[in-house]
C-alpha cells in the first residue's frame, strides 16, 4: 500500500495531483513525480446511496471524500464509513489504482481487512 | 448595445417522440414570433447541446431545420452555464458587428429519449475520468460534497436548504408549463430518499423534455425595451477536486464583473433568475452575490424574501427544481421569466415591478459562471 501519486514543481515545490506539462502556481516546465505520504484531513465526505450505475450500488451507499493532503493537492478518494470534515486520515492507492480514506491509526487493520 | 428581444419556452416536462431539433424548433419559431422578426433576419444562430443527440454541429442542424442561412453558426457548450454564455457570446458577436439579430436556442428530450440511467451516467462524465468518475462519482455526489462543506463552513442546516425546493415548488405552482406543481413541505423535503448525503432527492432538480430560445438584437423591439446591460463570465476550474476552497468565488467573480459592465451594485437588482440545480446551489449563489447573508439563503427564503411580493423576487417559474431541468434550456427558462416579468407579461405571476434584474447560472461543479444583468429601458 503506498500513497498517491503527485506531481511537485521543481522550481517552486508547489504540488498537485492531475497530470500537467507545468506547474499551475508558476508555470515551471517538468514536474518530478512523487509519492504523497498519505496523510491528510477530510474536507468534505459523502454517502453515496443512488450510484450513477444501478450495479454500482451498494447496501447502505458507499462514501465518497475530499482530502486535503498534508502536501498540499485535495484529492477524491474512497472513504471508509463515519468520516466527517476535518477528521484526520491516511490514504493509500488501493490494488485497483484509486485512493482509499481510512481513519488515521487505523489503516494498518484495514490494510488487512481491504 | 444588446437586446433581449424574443423569448419563449416550452412546456417542461414529458414530450414522447419528440427529439432535440423538434423541441428547439418550437421554442426557436415563437422566439422569432414574440420578437416580430421574419426568420432571414436571423444571422446568427447558438445552439446548445443535446445528450440524447451529441452531434457535432447542432447549430446548422437548427439552422437547416428552421430554414435559415446565418452568417455564423455554431454549439456551444459549457454545461448548465451554456445559455447564459451563449447569451454574452451573442452580445458579442453584435458588439463585433458580426450579427444583427442571434437566436439562442436550447432544448432536448432528456426525460424521454433515454433511460434515466443514461442520463445520469452521461452526467456523472463532467467528472474527472481518471480521478473522480471511476470512484462511482455522480453530478449529484460532487454537488453533495460541496454542499456538505457549505453546511460545515455556514452553520446552516439541511432544513434550511429544503426552504428553497418549497420556494420553488410554491412558484411553479401558478405557471402552466412546470413540470412539477405539488405542493411541498420541509419535512417531505426532508424524509425524501437519500441520494449522496446530505443531498435528498428533493433537494435535487428533475430530469425533463422540454426547450426555450432567446433572441439577442442590435436594435430593440416591441414595448417594452430590455437590454442587456451587464455581462461577466468566470472559469475557475473543471473538477471539484481542483475547486478553489471558497466554493463562491466562481460565481462572485462573474457577479462582479457583470455588475462592473452595467454599472450597477447588487443593490440595484429588483428580480433574480438564478440556476437551481440542487437546493445547496441556490443557497452558494444568493449567499456569494450577496442577496442573503451567509449560511441564512434558506431562512431568508422562508422568510420571504425571495418570494413574489418579497423584496428579491426569485425563479418565480419554478426554477430548475420544479418548473424542470432539460439542460440547455434549463437555464434559458429563468431569462424566459426574467424577461416575462420585466415586460409586465406574466399574468398571475406578475411582480409589482422589475427594472433590474441579474441572472446566473453555472456549469460542472461550479466550474463555469456566466452571469447577466438585465435593464428595462423603456
Amino acid at each position: 500500500m503506498s500513497g498517491p501519486l503527485l506531481q511537485s514543481c521543481r522550481a517552486c515545490g508547489h504540488v498537485w495531483q492531475f497530470r500537467r506539462a507545468c506547474c499551475p502556481a508558476c508555470a515551471t516546465a517538468g514536474p518530478e513525480a512523487v509519492t504523497a505520504g498519505g496523510g491528510g484531513t477530510v474536507w468534505s465526505v459523502t454517502t453515496v446511496l443512488r450510484a450513477p450505475l444501478p450495479e454500482l450500488d451498494v447496501p447502505g451507499g458507499y462514501g465518497i471524500a475530499l482530502v486535503t493532503l498534508d502536501e498540499g493537492p485535495r484529492i477524491m478518494c474512497r472513504s471508509e464509513a463515519g468520516l466527517a470534515i476535518g477528521d484526520r486520515v491516511q490514504v493509500a492507492v488501493e490494488d485497483d489504482g484509486m485512493p482509499r480514506a481510512v481513519r488515521a491509526g487505523s489503516e494498518l487493520e484495514d490494510a488487512c481487512g481491504g | 448595445m444588446a437586446y433581449l428581444t424574443g423569448i419563449a419556452v416550452t412546456a417542461f416536462g414529458k414530450h414522447p417522440g419528440r427529439g432535440p431539433v423538434d423541441l428547439m424548433e418550437e421554442a426557436a419559431l415563437a422566439a422569432l414570433a414574440d420578437a416580430a422578426l421574419p426568420r432571414e433576419a436571423i444571422d446568427g444562430l447558438i445552439s446548445g447541446y443535446a445528450t440524447t443527440y451529441p452531434h457535432l454541429m447542432m447549430g446548422t442542424v437548427m439552422a437547416e431545420r428552421l430554414a435559415i442561412r446565418p452568417r455564423h453558426a455554431h454549439q456551444a457548450q459549457v454545461g448548465g452555464a451554456t445559455g447564459a454564455a451563449a447569451i454574452i457570446l451573442a452580445r458579442h458577436l453584435i458588439a463585433a458587428g458580426a450579427c444583427r439579430h442571434v437566436l439562442v436556442v436550447g432544448g432536448e428530450n432528456r426525460l424521454t429519449g433515454q433511460s434515466r440511467d443514461d442520463a445520469v451516467k452521461t452526467l456523472a462524465g463532467v467528472g474527472h475520468p481518471i480521478h473522480e468518475v471511476p470512484l462511482g462519482a455522480s453530478i449529484p455526489s460532487y454537488y453533495a460534497l460541496v454542499a456538505a462543506r457549505y453546511l460545515h463552513e455556514t452553520g446552516a442546516s439541511e432544513a434550511d436548504l429544503a426552504e428553497l425546493a418549497v420556494l420553488m415548488r410554491r412558484h411553479a405552482a401558478d405557471h402552466p408549463g412546470a413540470q412539477l406543481k405539488k405542493p411541498l413541505t420541509v419535512d417531505e423535503v426532508l424524509a425524501s430518499k437519500p441520494i449522496a448525503t446530505p443531498l435528498k432527492f428533493l433537494d435535487c432538480c428533475p430530469i425533463s423534455d422540454g426547450a426555450a430560445a432567446v433572441v439577442v438584437s442590435a436594435e430593440p423591439a416591441g414595448a417594452a425595451v430590455i437590454r442587456l446591460a451587464g455581462w461577466g463570465e468566470a472559469h475557475t476550474h473543471q473538477h471539484v477536486s481542483e475547486m478553489p476552497d471558497d466554493v463562491g468565488v466562481g460565481a462572485k467573480l462573474a457577479a462582479a464583473q457583470a455588475f462592473e459592465t452595467a454599472g450597477r451594485k447588487t443593490a440595484d437588482m429588483r428580480l433574480l433568475g438564478l440556476y437551481d440545480s440542487f437546493t445547496p446551489t441556490l443557497a452558494i449563489f444568493l449567499e456569494a452575490f450577496g442577496f442573503a447573508q451567509p449560511g441564512r439563503a434558506g431562512i431568508a427564503a422562508r422568510d420571504g424574501r425571495f418570494s413574489r411580493d418579497g423584496a428579491l423576487p426569485l425563479n418565480l417559474h419554478g426554477g430548475l427544481m420544479s418548473f424542470g431541468h432539460p439542460g440547455v434550456a434549463g437555464f434559458l427558462a429563468h431569462v424566459v421569466e426574467v424577461v416575462r416579468q420585466m415586460r409586465g407579461e406574466a399574468g398571475r405571476r406578475q411582480v409589482k415591478d422589475a427594472p433590474l434584474a441579474y441572472c446566473h447560472a453555472d456549469g460542472g461543479v461550479f466550474s463555469s459562471h456566466a452571469g447577466l444583468v438585465l435593464e428595462r429601458t423603456a
